[in-house]
């Protein structure tokens, strides 16, 4: 198991954003979350890297870490790294210095190193950016390596955003709606240069997203939240069929009983 | 010639005594008379002053409008040393940063919580109430001011007119800017300017956000120390409250707003720019804050990254245009 919740909890004053959520993911696997808008997707993610702190009594656990209280840059220190739905682009940086500004876990030199400019430092500068235009090539946005973030398109960004994640070599890597607002060619492209990103690097993988179709086809296996409980869990065929679901996304079904009342009315 | 480069790009420090061997000879060959050096002295404390601001300000975009505070620790460490004890400014100049720096530290702590123009008020009072502690004890000689602070002396040499002070200033400018360069340039550099764009993200890649927001102000106070240490000991070694006030913070703001916020250079092409017009300008004194004030708003509105971002995105468009083939359209 990579990542552990037991009994995970958050409310924000009577709301109970997350409730009671036990959540396990083995590794190696692309776990999707999906769940209606307001159902605590989002608010599981910043509690698991960190960015709220849970209630009392819950736990977290990541690749044998206890990190229910632990701040988030420690969390990444770990290997845990995360996109943000609303990207939170470094808009002002270039590209480059967005992708490897994701690589400052990994920097191997001391402060005291860089203050005094050693030679050795700008060896290892340059490597790290010969790597980091790699990955910008990679995902298709080595052209752009000395733009602005702020000038790339909406598409453009979420490979960014997306480069930055992995350029601190993460062993999980969550995803919150990396395909929103792209148009369904750009949504099969980036879901190609994920999975080849999962193949290259052996990440694990948490997907938040909305377009059914992604989820459906990519991932192992399906969490369903719905008001910050945990509703149903399984391969996603078993998901699709799943009553509870069904009811969380459409409503619940009704016998001809039922049907006969509501429409006499 | 791509040789010269690499070695420049291994060792940037050569670079560096290049500049010094060059600036050296600047007295000797373009000065006509003292004032000039004096002036370049000036020019010289005000770069380190920028270059400091720049690394908290232009790159862990914390806004802080109480640098001047600092820098006033800075002048009266060297001059109340120089006076009950006596010291002289190889003593003075490391206390004096180091001091500067436990004060950074008290100035950078409400960074934790504030954000912005809140930010910049805690330091705005931050640094006025340095100036008035200074101003109302009498520990500090401060309806006279402090006279009479020696020019430092190596090796027998006296420093002790403007056109020999001017190598020391010039040196400490030079070693300033070269740890301004190699931090900035490094990965810390890059950690400040991602908490500058987006803390809870920086947090999420790693970024230890409290930790360099402190060393942010650690360093710039630093640097604000050692240029008020030195503006102490220029001759003729006079320090007065009055040159510590909110006026002097918007000098320097004005200084890394113009030259570029966030850019390598940005403080220190402001910093020359500056301190030149402000020297010209002295005969209308009564706009001078006017037009400081006027060219902050400015730059702001219609330069956002000042002289140092323009001329970047001269260089950047020509050789987005040479690799792509293509007119990028802004």
């Amino acid at each position: 198991m990579i990542l552990k919740t037991k009994q995970l909890s958050k409310s924000f004053g009577g709301l109970k954003a997350i409730n009671k959520v036990d959540f396990e993911l083995p590794k190696n696997e692309i776990r999707g979350i999906i769940g209606p808008n307001g159902s605590g997707k989002s608010t599981f993610f910043n509690l698991v890297s960190g960015i709220y702190d849970s209630d009392p009594g819950s736990y977290i656990e990541f690749d044998g870490h206890d990190i229910t209280f632990t701040p988030p840059h420690e969390i990444a220190s770990y290997g845990l790294s995360r996109t943000f739905q609303l990207l939170r682009l470094y808009q002002d940086m270039t590209v480059i210095d967005n992708v490897m500004s994701g690589y400052h876990t990994r920097v191997p030199y001391k402060f005291f190193d860089a203050v005094i400019g050693r030679k050795k430092i700008w060896d290892q500068e340059r490597a790290i950016k010969e790597e980091m235009m790699e990955l910008l090539s990679f995902v298709g946005l080595a052209d752009y390596a000395e733009l602005n973030a702020s000038e790339l398109s909406g598409g453009q960004r979420r490979l960014l955003v997306l480069a930055r994640a992995i350029a601190m070599k993460p062993k999980l890597l969550m995803l919150d709606e990396p395909a929103a607002g792209l148009s369904p060619v750009n949504v099969d492209n980036l879901m190609k240069i994920i999975m080849q990103l999962k193949e290259k690097y052996g990440l694990t993988l948490i997907i938040i997203e909305h377009i059914l179709k992604v989820v459906m086809d990519t991932c192992n296996s399906v969490t369903v939240f719905d008001h910050g409980q945990k509703i149903a869990e399984g391969t996603p065929a078993q998901v699709k069929d799943d009553n509870a679901v069904i009811e969380a996304y459409l409503g619940k079904k009704m016998d001809d009983e039922e049907m006969r009342k509501a429409l006499a009315v | 010639m791509e040789k010269f480069k690499s070695i420049i790009r291994d060792y940037p420090f050569i670079a560096f005594i290049i500049a010094f061997v060059i600036l050296a000879f600047v007295p000797s060959v373009v000065f006509t008379d003292v004032y000039q050096s004096h002036l370049a002295t000036l020019i010289f404390v005000n770069i380190v002053v920028a270059a400091g601001l720049n690394i908290v300000k232009g790159y862990c975009g914390q806004v802080t409008v109480g640098h001047v505070g600092l820098f006033a620790v800075g002048s009266y460490t060297a001059g109340t040393l120089f006076l009950y004890l006596g010291l002289g400014f190889w003593a003075t100049l490391p206390i004096a940063i180091i001091v500067t720096a436990f004060f950074g530290v008290a100035m950078g702590i409400p960074s934790f919580r504030l954000e912005g123009p809140y930010l910049a008020l805690a330091t705005l009072g931050g640094g006025e109430a340095i100036r008035l502690f200074i101003e109302n004890g009498n520990f500090f000689r401060s309806t006279f001011g402090i006279s009479d602070i020696p020019t430092p002396s190596l090796m027998g040499y006296n420093f002790d007119s403007p056109d020999r002070y001017y190598f020391i200033s010039m040196t400490i400018m030079i070693i300033a800017v070269y740890f301004s360069f190699s931090i900035l340039r490094s990965g810390v550099g890059r950690a400040f300017m991602s908490i500058r764009e987006d803390p809870i993200c920086a947090a999420a890649a790693g970024i230890n956000v409290k930790k360099y927001k402190i060393l942010a102000f650690i360093l710039s106070a630093m640097f604000a120390g050692a240029a008020g240490a030195v503006y102490a000991h220029m001759p003729p070694g006079y320090i007065h409250p009055n040159n510590y006030t909110v006026i002097e913070m918007v000098t320097f703001l004005a200084m890394v707003v113009l030259g570029g916020l966030g850019h390598i250079w940005g403080g220190i092409i402001g910093a020359i720019v500056i301190t030149i017009v402000y020297d010209l300008t002295r005969p209308l004194y009564k706009y001078q804050l006017l037009i400081f004030g006027l060219t902050i708003v400015l730059t702001i509105l219609f330069m956002p990254k000042g002289l140092g971002g323009f001329i970047d995105r001269y260089f950047l468009e020509k050789r987005f245009k040479k690799k792509t083939g293509t007119e990028k359209k802004t």
